[in-house]
């Protein structure tokens, strides 16, 4: 069969016109009903397009009019795709260009994957220590807002920080001195502001900018003064290391790399967020780490029981931070405690705080 | 459903379009896809797109003609790339802004969003010219002229109005943006047009918007009768810290009308599901039957129970994909459970749980929307296109060629800000 029928549209206006296609020795030879010559297609020119499964669609590859012709007859059809070369019928071109979007596809998110696990936190880390006071008291507000809008859950009446009723001001003032006396050890390069929130859960928090929240629930299960100091002095170590400042940059880069790169697929936020949450949790461990270490340098410095933050740490279950649930029988709870116990000095006769302060303190939240 | 299909291509002898794609070959493209995209992290959503239009555009044929998506996923791949390059800096630009002093980085989340709006719409203006030029017929080119940014300042005041107007001047709205668009699209050298009227919509809407808003007013309506407002206005005068046990106290009825007004909420939400088919049906009818190319001009007889089976369809669907996923996770627990006995506890498990939990999320919620593109979408286009009667056809004889191709940023715009169409 070397002639065939077709539909031609020769791309200038929208007449259909039915021609016969002859099958020339270098192309497709299209004439008119009458006889007349109206194209010639070389076979390498010749494209195949999208069409329904019963129509052969060819079109000339890089001209500027859209000329199309269509072939109903399977066999004539079968016959011009085996002679022209950018005609894929079978769709095994296509294929084989798909599996090469998947592999490079594949490889890019190891890379995104990579750059999520190790890259975000590195730049986190070099890039904390440089922001400007300024900004990361304002970065410290904007999260202090969030934070307390999570964390505020009381019923309309006492107000969410404890010691400001006339009965719980003895227990600020001991809070206060405490606070005072670590801020003094510590030396810190920026003011930092410590309160007590009506929150049950035995943690603590420090934000960016140098905000500490410590829980209610905190001063509850601790059994010395010392103990409360450990916790805040872990926290002190947090604001020195500026690791707010740390997590904020990293969520920042995470929702960038996964959120732009990536597009929104269906659901792609609630990924982004779970995705960010995972990674997340891994950084803190190691911060964690460094701020025990901090904190038990900084509880000898001031002349408290350095082992109380282990004792404490041991209470409630090694999760000095709100979302933070590891076990106490994991070998990582363990880890932590004995490290500070290593680097503890020897016990001190005084306590941070005398008997009274102490019951004080225990009432902050009482009003 | 075949019933349906039926019935819809019998009209169609006469309306001169049908459609000839099968369920069954949709299904399979949607499903790999859908695989696809997990795989690629939903980098493959640019050829699947592509493979999507390409199967309906093929399949829809018009006066013995099918038509034919000339786009590539290169060029839209391309087009997203485009748009990461002028909205990485946009964002960048937000993000400083929100920590800056005062005015500006209190308002840059409000600025932020109507910019984001306005671009948008934008966005939607330009998707809409390269899906156009990417769109061919008998050998010609559709295409688009018009700004797409004065396009966009229109969409989003009207946006404003509709918003203000509680949804009643949203036929006014589309019949306007209709008409943009259509004086502005041309099939080769001949202009659309829209004649559309939102006032028509307007009058054939307004009982379900009546439906809907009703139980709303009666819930006001009780508000302002129980509430005392003496009491109300001594309570937050009063300025002390337990407000809302003084209003309580106060307004013995108001518990009583807090129940009344979440159950008249639950209605209109509920009313507004049943209705939102019976809407698409009516919006569809209307303006397709809005639509004309110089002396070619349409009508639509689409119907709305047909747009409810497909529906009907979802749902059937929905409900075996649950089924199946629960089994699935169930089985998922169970076997998780064994590992976790013997395996790494504590941290890594967690990560594990979390991760699991991950991507059953990303499964149903790619199964659903392939659900509802297999079903809902997947029919309106099939009814929307078979339902058409058009007349003057002999206009389509004497077109001549114009348009050239335009740059897919918009669809990569469109795609960055989530407002993409087919």
């Amino acid at each position: 069969m070397t002639t065939g029928a077709g539909i031609y549209f020769d791309g200038q206006t929208s007449v259909r016109q039915d021609v016969g296609v002859a099958l020339g020795a270098s192309g497709l030879e299209i004439a008119g009903r009458d006889g007349r010559l109206l194209a010639q297609w070389p076979y390498d020119q010749i494209e195949g397009l999208a069409a329904p499964d019963s129509v052969l669609r060819l079109g000339r590859r890089g001209s500027a009019a859209l000329e199309r012709l269509e072939i109903t007859d399977t066999q004539f059809a079968a016959i011009i795709d085996a002679r022209a070369l950018h005609v894929d019928r079978t769709g095994l071109r296509q294929r084989r260009q798909r599996i090469r979007v998947i592999g490079w596809s594949v490889a890019a998110t190891a890379s995104l994957l990579l750059v999520a696990w190790f890259g975000v936190p590195a730049i986190a880390e070099r890039l904390a220590p440089l922001l400007p006071a300024g900004i990361e008291r304002k970065l410290g507000e904007a999260v202090d807002m969030q934070v307390r809008t999570l964390l505020d859950n009381r019923r309309l009446g006492a107000g969410f920080e404890c010691g400001s009723q006339d009965s719980e001001k003895p227990g600020r003032a001991a809070f206060d001195k405490l606070m005072q006396k670590l801020q003094t050890a510590a030396d810190l390069p920026l003011p930092v502001r410590g309160i007590v929130v009506r929150r049950t859960e035995a943690n603590a928090m420090a934000l960016p900018g140098g905000q500490i929240y410590v829980f209610r629930g905190l001063i509850e299960k601790a059994a010395t003064a010392d103990e409360v100091a450990g916790v805040i002095a872990h926290e002190l170590g947090h604001v020195a290391h500026r690791d707010g400042s740390k997590a904020v940059l990293q969520a920042g880069g995470l929702s960038f790399l996964f959120g732009m790169l990536l597009g929104d697929f269906v659901g792609g936020g609630a990924v982004v967020l779970a995705a960010k949450s995972v990674l997340q949790s891994s950084y803190s461990r190691e911060a964690e780490a460094a701020a025990d270490a901090y904190g038990t340098a900084l509880m000898n410095k001031a002349g408290g029981n350095a082992r109380a933050l282990a004792s404490m740490l041991e209470k409630i279950g090694g999760a000095t931070e709100p979302g933070m649930q590891i076990l106490l029988d994991h070998p990582e709870t363990k880890a932590r405690i004995a490290a500070i116990n290593r680097l503890a000095a020897e016990r001190p006769a005084e306590p941070m705080l005398d008997a009274e302060e102490w019951a004080a303190l225990k009432r902050i939240c009482a009003g | 459903m075949r019933m349906t299909s039926l019935e819809a291509s019998a009209t169609a002898a006469h309306g001169a379009i049908r459609f000839l794609g099968t369920r069954r070959a949709y299904w399979r493209l949607l499903v790999r896809g859908a695989l696809l995209l997990i795989v690629t992290l939903g980098i493959y959503r640019f050829w699947l797109a592509t493979d999507v239009r390409r199967f309906l555009w093929a399949n829809t044929e018009v006066a013995g003609e099918t038509l034919e998506y000339t786009g590539t996923p290169f060029e839209l791949l391309i087009g997203f790339l485009m748009a990461i390059t002028i909205l990485v800096p946009v964002y960048a630009g937000f993000f400083l802004g929100a920590l800056g002093l005062g005015t500006i980085g209190q308002l840059s989340g409000v600025i932020a969003f109507a910019a984001l709006a306005v671009l948008g719409q934008y966005a939607v203006y330009r998707a809409r010219r390269y899906r156009l030029t990417r769109t061919i017929y008998r050998g010609l080119r559709f295409h688009q002229g018009g700004s797409a940014s004065a396009y966009a300042l229109r969409a989003v005041l009207w946006w404003l109005a509709t918003a203000l107007t509680l949804g009643l001047a949203y036929p006014f709205q589309l019949a306007s943006l209709e008409r943009y668009k259509m004086r502005n699209t041309y099939y080769g050298d001949i202009a659309g047009h829209f004649a559309g009227s939102g006032l028509r919509l307007l009058w054939r809407g307004l009982p379900m918007w009546l439906m809907v808003f009703a139980p709303l007013a009666l819930t006001v309506g009780a508000f302002v009768m129980a509430v005392d407002w003496k009491a109300l206005g001594d309570a937050l005068g009063a300025g002390s810290d337990d407000v809302m046990s003084r209003i309580e106290g106060g307004n013995p009825q108001l518990a009583g009308v807090i129940v009344f007004a979440m159950l008249m909420a639950g209605t209109a939400v509920t009313l507004a599901a049943l209705l939102y088919p019976a809407f698409q049906a009516l919006v569809l009818r209307w303006w397709s039957s809005g639509l004309s190319f110089g002396e070619l001009s349409v009508t639509s007889t689409l119907r709305m129970r047909h747009v409810y089976g497909a529906y009907v369809r979802f749902l059937w669907y929905g409900l075996l994909f649950c089924i199946a996923m629960a089994v699935l996770g169930a089985v998922g627990l169970v076997a998780v459970g064994l590992l976790a006995g013997s395996g790494p506890t504590g941290a890594a498990g967690e990560i594990a749980a979390t991760g699991l939990l991950l991507i059953g999320y990303v499964i149903m919620a790619l199964g659903f929307s392939t659900i509802y593109r297999a079903t809902v979408l997947l029919s309106l286009w099939q009814l929307g296109m078979e339902s058409l009667q058009l007349s003057g056809l002999s206009a389509l004889d004497r077109v001549k060629a114009g348009g050239t191709p335009s740059s897919a940023l918009g669809e990569g715009l469109a795609d960055a800000l989530n407002v993409g169409g087919y």
